[in-house]
């Protein structure tokens, strides 16, 4: 590899050396599936990141970005791939105007750090932060006179995920049912083109409308339009009241009753998660009520005014009792955001457990969610494989684990048999599926992006715009873009 | 293809009766809300997306300009046909196609005007949120176009939060759908991208709207301010204690006194603003919420709060605030309402170099605008039959936008770049910013026939 080390001396004449790390023992820790890049580029600010890329444009070196890693599991293989850029050390908090609702960071400020910022002086925090009392880091314990806020997303992997992959990765968890998703959160981004320049579009108000909405083609755009660097989000105040309704069911049906129900009400609860045994009794929290096996658990975030956390408590519990619960309880505050971290955080959890776990998103309009589960369960029972069900119910959206041990592989060819059949029940029902995470020997035979959709084309006219050599992440997104 | 065979194939087809290319017609096509003028050369009006679709990849093969138009509410000259061709009316396609409240959802073709859908929604017990002022006449093809905000947006977002997919009408006449009832979906969110871009991307014939329950409780106040900057304070510390209202409304003298001449409110006229604060969601908690913002306003000086006792109270509140810029033609015959917004925290100090700014120039000000968003709303006031008048208000605009910019904030908050602001592009964007737009544009258009000459400065 002459040629490559005559290119990365060139790289070290632009940003120094310092930066650039391409020894294998490093390497072979930022592996995108099954491909080594050959150098790993930590640049210090968003310049940087434009010197790098421009660099490789000219030698046409296909870079992927990598934050703290915990997305790379989603998306096809790489087709080709010379360098990683990794955010890890762009992790400025640059403007956090808790006054104005909005916080201003770089890419690889890590989810956990920026609620942990955000928290009253008395540590009262959105995530359940036991160590945040003896916190040290100076950008997370400064200023925090004004907080008490935060960043009104869930997404999984809070400890680890930084905020770039969160935005490039479009995740979302639970609660997003009442505080939306990053395309609702996020009012500008700052990123470097696939040809080098550094582009800003947004801003640090609500309503913006000048230019094109440039935010909402990057949310989501998984690092194949460009290079996340710094990006705006808002913010809203800490609510006043964190409480959480559980309550089990025998069946599906008599779950569904209940929500039915719920939605019915003006009630406005945070989240409304409809979990089966297996994915309930996984969740990795201290001490959960027992329910028993078999059924399912809805569990009903509650985030809002005392007064109102008060009356959705009652008003539901009354619901649930005259809707064949076998079993209810309450959980608050530090509880409350045990449990919910322990929702997000199911899939990694399980990834942990399970090394030939297959995790998909399925997506429908919001009124399916019971019949689709019911397909799911159903399908999933007849091929004999162990699943992990969490439906987002309201949302319109569920992710289903597949416990599958590495090495099973009867479990894991009728697991892609299975993921076709949901699939084709998903486009019948006016919706889609992604694979969210799969063994990388099985993502030649996955639809990892599901159906192409019929905007492709339009999707393929951009890219090939923006990124005529493919040197941005290519073939890792939807259609093989 | 001459403008007489270009009339022929249109009438073909749409018919005969939905092709305008008389005198009257183009001078009626040529204006909108905003300053700007220009001509047209044929105005068609389609009744379904075949037709659109149509007419679209017949202006595509003769590479003839085409822009879409509602009811031409927009302020920055989105629907001047700057550069002649072929205007889309799609008043006709204003059919409410599906209401689904099981999935929270309707789906709607682009002329239906806001205000109908909304009363048609609010009958079921639901609202689609976004309330530009001009709701009784815009469409909300217009909103998609310009991604229109209102008064809610404060609490709820603006029209892209609500838009969930569209069918479109692609350069060269292709329909493709983007999103649509359900979200997730994989891919590029083309939706988000089309939604405020002002036509110039592509043209939507149908449109998936999102749904909300109407909150179980409203709560309307009107605070009395002596000065402006109290009101300005006072929007900053309602949400930094963690109240975040649906509306944060303000209004100064100059328009309390034109709404008055008109409408008769009941404003204050003596007071110098009235801050319009609206809570809603459910009742709980909903009463030491509103006593905690009074409890706001007097640390910053208020002369008193009003509480709007009922529906009907709370309506006269209102109707003061969306009827105030029509109100304004009783104090001179024209405005221009600049729309530049910056982060709420900065209001007072903008507000006052905004003043001293209409000093300078010896035109008189009135604001009227958005205070909870930061999304300010001077409306210049000026008679544009005075040449020299009007040379003084262009000037005072673009000083206006100049100071938001500054401030850290936009040029535009909700009514779009257009023609009217094309040259103050360069206050917020860089050329690599404006370089990445362009191609964009050419993504989707690459010969610049959809309403070209709009947002992007050549």
């Amino acid at each position: 590899m002459a040629d490559f080390t005559q290119i990365l001396d060139g790289l070290a004449g632009i940003i120094g050396q310092e930066p650039i790390k391409s020894k294998p023992d490093v390497t072979a820790q930022y592996a995108v599936d099954n491909a080594t890049p050959k150098a790993v580029i930590f640049p210090k600010n968003t310049q940087q990141v434009s010197e790098v890329v421009t660099h490789a444009n000219r030698k046409n070196l296909a870079i992927v970005p990598w934050g703290s890693g915990s997305k790379m599991a989603m998306g096809n293989p790489p087709k080709r791939l010379d360098m990683v850029v990794c955010t890890s050390c762009m992790k400025h908090m640059t403007d956090v105007d808790t006054e104005n609702l909005t916080i201003t960071l770089e890419a690889g400020v890590k989810f956990r750090d920026i609620q942990a910022r955000l928290a009253t002086q008395e540590n009262r925090c959105y995530l359940p932060l036991e160590d945040l009392g003896k916190e040290t880091n100076e950008s997370i314990c400064s200023d925090r006179a004004n907080s008490g806020c935060f960043l009104p997303i869930d997404a999984p992997f809070a400890n680890s995920a930084t905020i770039g992959g969160i935005v490039a990765s479009n995740s979302s968890g639970p609660r997003r049912l009442l505080y939306g998703l990053p395309r609702d959160i996020v009012l500008g981004v700052r990123f470097v083109a696939p040809n080098g320049e550094i582009v800003g579009t947004g801003g640090k108000t609500v309503k913006n409308v000048s230019g094109y909405d440039i935010s909402k083609l990057m949310i989501g755009s998984l690092g194949t339009l460009g290079i996340l660097c710094e990006m705006t989000l808002r913010l809203l105040p800490l609510p006043e009241r964190m409480e959480t309704l559980l309550v089990s069911y025998g069946s599906l049906s008599d779950a569904s009753a209940f929500v039915k129900r719920v939605f019915e009400t003006q009630l406005l609860p945070a989240a409304v998660e409809v979990m089966n045994s297996n994915a309930f009794t996984n969740l990795k929290m201290g001490s959960a009520p027992d329910f028993g096996s078999g059924g399912y658990v809805v569990a009903v975030a509650l985030e809002a005014f005392e007064e109102a956390v008060k009356r959705m408590r009652g008003e539901m519990l009354d619901m649930a009792r005259a809707t064949a619960a076998k079993g209810d309880a309450s959980i608050q505050e530090d509880q409350h955001r045990r449990f919910w971290l322990a929702v997000s955080d199911l899939f990694p959890c399980l990834a942990g457990r399970f090394s030939g776990l297959i995790t998909v998103q399925l997506n429908y309009p919001i009124s399916q969610w019971k019949e689709i589960i019911e397909f799911a369960d159903n399908t999933l029972s007849t091929s004999h494989i162990e699943h992990a069900i969490l439906a987002r119910a309201g949302s319109g959206l569920s992710l289903i684990n597949f416990l599958i041990d590495q090495g099973n592989t009867t479990a894991m060819n009728k697991g892609v048999e299975a993921i076709g059949t949901l699939l084709g029940r998903c486009r019948k029902a006016g919706g889609n599926l992604v694979v969210q995470r799969a063994p990388t020997e099985l993502k030649q035979d996955l639809p990892m992006w599901g159906e192409r959709p019929s905007d492709f084309l339009v999707m393929k006219r951009i890219s090939e715009q923006l990124d005529p050599a493919g040197i941005m992440s290519p073939g890792r997104f939807v259609g093989g873009l | 293809m001459d403008d007489k065979a270009l009339i022929d194939r249109l009438k073909e087809i749409v018919g005969p009766d939905y092709v305008l290319s008389s005198e009257m017609d183009l001078i009626l096509y040529g204006y909108d809300a905003s300053l700007e003028k220009a001509r047209p050369d044929v105005i068609v009006l389609p009744d379904s997306t075949e037709e659109v679709s149509k007419v679209v990849a017949l202006a595509h093969k003769e590479k003839v300009p085409i822009l879409a138009r509602g009811s031409g509410t927009n302020l920055t000259g989105g629907t001047i046909p700057i550069k002649g061709g072929i205007i889309v009316h799609l008043s006709r396609m204003d059919r409410i196609l599906e209401i689904d409240i099981p999935n929270r959802r309707v789906t709607v073709e682009p002329g239906v005007i806001t205000l109908d859908l909304q009363n048609r929604m609010l009958e079921k017990g639901f609202v689609y949120q976004p309330d530009p002022a001009s709701q009784k006449v815009s469409t909300l093809g217009g909103n998609f176009g310009e991604n229109s905000g209102g008064p809610h947006c404060l609490k709820y977002g603006v029209s892209t939060n609500h838009i969930l997919g569209a069918e479109v009408v692609l350069d060269d006449g292709t329909v493709v759908w983007v999103g649509g009832k359900s979200q997730d979906n994989p891919g590029y969110d083309l939706t988000g991208l089309l939604v405020g871009s002002e036509g110039t991307l592509a043209m939507a014939t149908k449109m998936v709207l999102k749904l909300m329950r109407a909150p179980e409780a409203v709560k309307t106040m009107l605070a009395v301010y002596e000065t402006i900057g109290d009101g300005a304070n006072t929007v900053s510390a309602i949400i930094g204690e963690g109240i975040v209202p649906a509306t944060l409304e303000m209004i100064d003298n100059i328009v309390m006194r034109a709404v008055e001449e008109t409408i008769h409110v009941g404003y204050p006229l003596d007071a110098a603003a009235v801050l319009l604060i609206e809570l809603d969601g459910m009742p709980d908690g909903m009463e030491s919420k509103a006593e905690k913002i009074i409890e706001i306003c007097k640390r910053n000086n208020v002369r008193e709060v009003k509480l709007a006792k009922n529906e009907a109270e709370r309506a006269v509140l209102w109707a003061g605030r969306k009827g105030a810029f029509g109100a304004v033609g009783q104090v001179r015959p024209s405005y221009m309402c600049c729309d530049g917004t910056v982060p709420r925290t900065k209001l007072p100090e903008v507000l006052n170099k905004v003043m001293e700014a209409g000093k300078k120039y010896d035109l008189p000000i009135g604001n009227v605008f958005h205070a909870g968003d930061g999304n300010l709303h001077p409306l210049i006031m000026f008679d544009d039959r005075d040449a020299d008048e009007l040379k003084r208000v262009h000037k005072l605009g673009t000083e206006i936008l100049k100071i938001c910019a500054d401030a850290g904030g936009t040029i535009s908050g909700e009514h779009g770049i257009g023609t009217e602001k094309l040259k103050e592009m360069s206050f917020i964007f860089s050329e690599s910013d404006l370089q990445f737009m362009r191609q964009i544009k050419k993504a989707f258009d690459p010969h610049e026939i959809m309403n070209p000459g709009k947002m992007l400065p050549e």
